[in-house]
């Protein structure tokens, strides 16, 4: 089908807009959540986001906004605060134990002790949970499958109006408050007891960054689904990583790579008759592995050396 | 509460599932405490999405027979793949492990997706059908089980080495990539036999949380191990029993698989009831120690005091 004809018919166009809308706001987020690595702290979200998701369809509600609700929740458990989550907390402590040391920083839960910790028992424990909390729910109603699949896999073309005013409105407050915060963010991300010292609330910082992985979680979520919309938040970012090195850069390659893989995965899914949330993934992918391959080559022959290597 | 625990096994295809469950509460407890040792959560739980697309392709290809084979060569060509990923370091490696293990569950959704029975065929193999498991199953997972076990005590020392002192074990000689690759296999077997009656999605939940569990408790390996292993499959029994029982008197369906996962968790929670509780009657009764540390060493310093003042004839006299 040529490009024209994919947007003849209201329901393309929707879903267009609605992935448009989805990409700009995870590729803003994304490139925080991999500067930071928090790709499995993100994924932990979008598993335990999911029984949210059901509630809401259990009670009736917009999808987007119960999950929302619920996502607090799973942000807060995350972050291990003392008032919320104090069973994170404490697993995030006995992970911290068996870690010999790793964990320098460990009091905020899933959050904050850099690329050592990322592996943390409570992360892991909410990660699996979640899930099953979710197919609990949905198995005890009627309509078990169908409904399922929609949330896990997402269903970009059955997207309505409504979805994308709300698609729309959380996107424009999340940019806002990212562009506000954005020195903040990255004074935190590069040097958290530096920004301690210099006053900064750090932890308020960090439950501010998690709580807007979850907004784009959430509104990802009608388009790609709860499992697939880690890889349109992380995708496009550490794409973007291996070609840029500045924040500011990153973000706005980042942004573009999101569309760029959002459109052509919603051609593909249309041309071909396939799920959609599936093969906008695949292109986030590809455009990953080319990447992988294309930049150290470019460097070499700009004649200098690659931005890339982010330490592992 | 005996008869929700007896009775519904004497039904021949809940005797089945709870032998697989059961079998299944030990493996997964077994590698998860690796797992967890090693801090390889995330690696796990990329291997459980990563074998999917397999899953999805043995079936097209050969119906429910190819399920295992398809499941088993992803998982090998995954685990290799994802393990020179983490050793590489070549790109930040959360990242990595996200895109590739989404990008291999998309693969599996898109080939499912073109098939007319696309949703009920995809919750199956995502969450499985613990109740139709039949006697081949639960010989198969019986032999990864015993397999697993025997890798699992005859390089326990060396994965204990490895996980505690990754440098220490390279400099003796051994080879930590060697290693590792050893523990993903095994989380790769272990998510395979437990396709068709878990799901690949909360394979995920037995592997993690018993280990999670006996970690809370405990901080000696051996004892970590057999309580992982205990309320794997204490929470197996339970939670088909409540699964079957609570299907059955009320008319709402409560699937076996995620209920066994929330007794997990209920069971994951009282360990770190207990472990709170502990650890404060501990802190008490060490700050008791320290106070009678204090009174003793206060004592003898009174004594030897006295001792030097009276002089030693004195000490010597009174003897």
């Amino acid at each position: 089908m040529p490009f024209a004809d994919l947007l003849a018919a209201g329901f393309a166009r929707r879903a267009l807009l609605e992935i448009v809308i989805v990409a700009v706001l995870c590729g803003a987020v994304g490139t925080h959540v991999v500067n930071r690595r928090l790709a499995f702290p993100t994924m932990a979200m979008t598993h335990a986001t999911f029984p949210g998701v059901v509630l809401a369809g259990i009670a009736g509600i917009n999808l987007v906004l119960g999950a929302g609700l619920f996502g607090v929740l799973v942000v807060l458990a995350i972050a291990g605060r003392p008032g919320g989550g104090a069973a994170g907390a404490r697993a995030g402590h006995s992970g911290r134990g068996g870690q010999g040391g790793a964990g320098g920083a460990g009091g905020a839960g899933g959050l904050g002790g850099g690329a050592d910790r990322h592996v943390t028992t409570a992360t892991g424990v909410v990660l699996a949970g979640g899930f099953a909390l979710g197919v609990g729910l949905l198995s005890a109603q009627d309509g078990f499958s169908r409904d399922l699949t929609a949330y896990l896999v997402g269903s970009v073309v059955t997207v309505t109006r409504s979805d994308i005013v709300v698609s729309l409105v959380a996107t424009l407050a999340a940019l806002v408050v990212l562009a506000a915060l954005r020195k903040e963010l990255a004074l935190v991300g590069f040097d958290r007891a530096g920004a301690a010292a210099a006053g900064y609330p750090v932890r308020a910082l960090d439950l501010a960054l998690l709580a807007l992985v979850e907004v784009a979680i959430v509104t990802s979520m009608p388009a790609v689904g709860t499992i697939l919309s880690v890889a349109f938040v992380v995708g496009p970012a550490a794409t973007a990583r291996l070609w840029c090195s500045s924040a500011a850069s990153m973000t706005v390659t980042a942004i573009g790579l999101a569309v760029a893989a959002g459109v052509i995965g919603l051609w593909t899914s249309e041309h071909w008759n396939v799920a959609a949330g599936g093969t906008i993934v695949l292109a986030v992918g590809a455009l990953f592995a080319l990447s992988v391959l294309l930049a150290p080559l470019v460097a070499t022959w700009r004649g200098r050396s690659a931005p890339v290597p982010a330490p592992s | 509460m005996v008869g929700t625990l007896l009775a519904p096994f004497q039904l021949p295809f809940m005797a089945r599932a709870l032998a697989e469950l059961l079998l299944l509460g030990l493996l997964g407890a077994s590698v998860g405490v690796f797992v967890l040792l090693r801090r390889l959560a995330f690696l796990a739980d990329a291997l459980t999405h990563t074998v999917f697309p397999g899953v999805v392709i043995g079936y097209l290809a050969a119906g429910t027979a190819g399920i295992t084979p398809g499941a088993l060569l992803a998982a090998l060509g995954t685990t290799a793949l994802l393990t020179a990923i983490v050793a590489s370091g070549r790109v930040n490696r959360d990242s990595a492990l996200a895109i590739l293990l989404t990008c291999f569950f998309a693969v599996g959704v898109v080939l499912v997706s073109r098939r007319a029975s696309y949703t009920s065929d995809l919750t199956a193999f995502l969450f499985g059908r613990p109740l139709t498991v039949d006697g081949t199953q639960i010989a198969w997972t019986a032999a990864v089980t015993a397999g697993v076990g025997l890798v699992l005590l005859a390089l326990g020392k060396e994965l204990v080495f490895v996980a505690f002192d990754p440098a220490g074990a390279a400099a003796a000689g051994y080879r930590p990539l060697v290693l590792d690759l050893v523990v993903n296999t095994l989380v790769a077997l272990t998510v395979v036999v437990a396709i068709r009656s878990v799901g690949t999605l909360l394979v995920i939940a037995i592997m993690i949380i018993p280990a999670a569990t006996g970690r809370a408790l405990s901080d000696r390996l051996p004892v970590i191990a057999a309580a992982a292993g205990i309320s794997g499959m204490a929470a197996a029994w339970v939670g088909l029993g409540i699964s079957f029982r609570v299907s059955l008197s009320t008319h709402t369906s409560l699937a076996a698989g995620p209920t066994v996962v929330g007794v997990l968790l209920i069971l994951y929670l009282a360990a770190l009831g207990i472990r709170a509780a502990r650890g404060a009657r501990g802190r008490r009764a060490a700050a008791r120690d320290d106070r009678r540390d204090q009174e003793t060493q206060a004592a003898q310093e009174t004594q030897a005091a006295q001792e030097t003042q009276a002089g030693p004839e004195a000490a010597h006299a009174v003897r």
